[in-house]
């Protein structure tokens, strides 16, 4: 199991009658104790076989290569299976549904079955999941993991069943998602991962995509301690304004609390490796006059019944302005993180509505703030969509022709921040 | 092992108590408590009446519980006060007209920008978004773009009748309120009535109102 570490950034003063407390808290693990293999885990791959993977050719065929570099990449031990999907579900590996332990025979015959996959039919995405949950099943306590690949929509069944379906898997696995080409929703996959705590990307090029399978598949290995929430204590009257993880992307959290007892709400956080996440939580307390002093929140890490580390979100009340205008690095810092990927969302779905004005305005802010933040990796993925005048003062211009795959780039990737810079 | 904390709460933490926060060891300051404990002794705390849910997160409610088992939402609490002002920020020409700024020019299109006065202090500035810049309540960065307006410009402050007052925080080119053509001193606050207009930098004038 890992260790965790909890590290608190945040300016405790407040304005007397001042009620919004803001912090950053970093969570650090540092993996699995031990050196050893950590078996413990169970690992499906769920590739799109419907008809459209075949246009063009290469996106089954990188699919199948994909999953033989995901299989290989699996740990003796750690139970697996592969999936294929379109309107219906096929038993990739094992052939009778299940799970198999990963041994180099059952790899060999894994990567022999999936050589064979063969496009055809719809997307039912639903119902992919529901058969990679039922898989899972036979792997209680283990660790879960799942990679979902499609090439397009959940045509071929209603919102409301792939909701019903997410709804049934949430908490039982995690599941990063893969979209090929640009005829998949951002949104919709987006959506899975989320609820499903992983991560979503776009694979513009198919020779990509199994330098992708790999560096997921190798992650998920790399899980040593499954299943961790954060445990938020807040004072009777206050309330969590907002709880969302911020590095190294943009989840939101708030909506998430289960109440485990009265004032203590628990998030979830999937499974952790060694790796570092931070969260930013807002707090509203009753107000109170200068010189009062309170505990606004007590954060902590819950594995089973434990609670592993634990960070302290104080307030103080004064009348001193100095120190209650000071804004701590690290929350301005993911504040206006927050608001890039949230102008970049507005204006996509802007531009989208025809609002040219506003697309313009959202984009040019957001250029703005990538440009402050140093997120390099954002700004190369806006200045495909606009045409940058000053990064300054977000002055630019939307192009013209935009091409599919930069504006689902930019949107997928919206999410990502970067962290504090040195000197903060 | 359990302490008191300065409230009379019993805590099973140390070092804040694990009701209300309190330091633990620290002299009570006085405050709501004393009084809200009357009105809950007042209180009909009769276990079988059926109370309202609670009305932040729907738990249902029994009849001597203060605090809400769902959100920890305090049922003796005063509702929130609802403000109800707003700062509306616009362009306005015939104030870039009166002072004729060199190398400026009138933006073409302006979307009006909004604001709830939700803070005690609503900060009005222009960020860089530079680490060591204070967040601002009031960020009027952003195309198009008033250069005239400082970095940390003015200020808001809450009253305690609810309204706000305009402070200058030692901005380069002032801060105007009305037709006043004299900028604000530094360091004086102008209590601000519905509908007055404050005017910062080139062209941006804040209307501030009631909702």
């Amino acid at each position: 199991m890992s260790t965790f570490e909890v590290e608190v950034f945040q300016n405790e003063y407040l304005p007397s009658g001042g009620t919004e407390v803001n912090a950053i808290v970093t969570v650090s693990s540092a993996g699995f104790a031990g050196t050893g293999e950590a078996p413990d885990a169970a690992e499906i791959v769920i590739v799109d076989s419907s008809g459209s993977m075949d246009v063009p050719r290469a996106k089954m065929h990188a699919a199948r290569d994909a999953t033989a570099v995901a299989i290989d990449c699996i740990r003796d031990g750690v139970l697996f299976g592969v999936i294929a999907g379109n309107e219906k579900v096929s038993h990739v590996y094992p052939p009778g549904g299940g799970l198999e332990p990963a041994s180099e025979r059952t790899r060999t015959a894994a990567k022999q079955a999936a050589g064979k996959l063969r496009a055809g039919g719809g997307t039912s995405i639903g119902k992919w999941l529901g058969a990679a949950n039922d898989a899972f099943a036979a792997a209680p306590g283990r660790v879960c993991h799942a990679i979902l690949l499609t090439d397009g929509a959940n045509e071929h069944e209603t919102r409301e069943q792939l909701e019903a379906t997410l709804a049934v898997c949430e908490g039982r696995f995690q599941c990063d998602c893969r979209g090929v080409g640009t005829d998949w929703q951002v949104s919709e996959l987006r959506r899975i991962a989320s609820v499903l705590l992983g991560s979503v990307d776009i694979i513009a090029d198919p020779a990509a995509m199994a330098a992708d399978f790999r560096a997921m598949t190798e992650a998920a290995m790399g899980k040593t301690t499954g299943s961790v929430s954060l445990r938020v204590w807040t004072p009777q009257g206050a309330r969590v304004q907002f709880i969302r993880q911020v590095a190294p992307t943009i989840e939101e959290l708030t909506d998430r609390a289960t109440a485990s007892k009265p004032l203590t709400a628990d998030y979830p956080t999937g499974s952790w490796g060694e790796e570092s996440r931070d969260y930013h939580l807002c707090i509203e307390v009753p107000p109170r006059e200068a010189g009062g002093e309170m505990l606004a929140g007590r954060i902590g890490l819950l594995h089973g019944d434990e609670v592993l580390s634990q960070g302290l979100i104080k307030a103080v009340w004064t009348n001193d302005h100095q120190l209650s205008t000071q804004i701590s690095h690290q929350v301005a810092h993911y504040t206006g993180q927050a608001e890039l990927a949230e102008c970049i969302q507005e204006g996509l779905d802007a531009r989208k509505a025809g609002d040219n004005a506003t697309a313009t305005f959202k984009l040019g802010r957001a250029v703005q703030l990538a440009a402050q933040s140093g997120n390099d990796d954002t700004m190369k993925l806006l200045a495909a969509v606009v045409d940058v005048e000053d990064p300054a003062t977000g002055t630019v211009r939307l192009r013209n022709q935009i091409t599919d795959v930069d504006e689902m780039a930019l949107d997928t990737r919206s999410t990502r921040t970067v962290r504090v810079g040195p000197g903060a | 092992m359990t302490v008191t904390c300065p409230s009379g709460h019993s805590s099973a933490t140390s070092d804040y108590c694990d009701q209300c926060g309190a330091p633990i060891g620290a002299v009570a300051t006085p405050q709501q408590p004393t009084v809200e404990l009357s009105i809950l002794e007042d209180a009909d705390t009769s276990p079988s009446e059926v109370r309202d849910p609670c009305p932040v997160c729907g738990a249902p409610r029994s009849g001597d519980d203060r605090y809400c088992e769902g959100c920890g939402h305090d049922f003796l609490a005063p509702p929130a006060p609802m403000t109800g002002w707003e700062a509306v920020v616009s362009a306005d020409r015939s104030q870039f007209e009166r002072l004729r700024p060199d190398d400026i020019t009138f933006p073409g299109e302006y979307r009006e920008r909004r604001f709830a006065l939700d803070a005690p202090l609503m900060r009005i500035g222009r960020r860089r978004g530079r680490l060591d810049e204070p967040v601002l309540e009031i960020d009027l960065a952003g195309a198009p773009e008033d250069p005239g307006i400082s970095r940390l410009h003015a200020v808001l402050e809450r009253r305690l009748d609810g309204g706000y007052a305009i402070r200058d925080l030692g901005s380069t080119n002032g801060t105007m309120v009305n037709d006043d053509p004299a900028p604000l001193g530094r360091d004086t606050a102008v209590p601000l009535a519905d509908g007055d207009r404050i005017r910062i930098g080139a062209w941006t004038t804040i209307i501030v109102r009631s909702r």
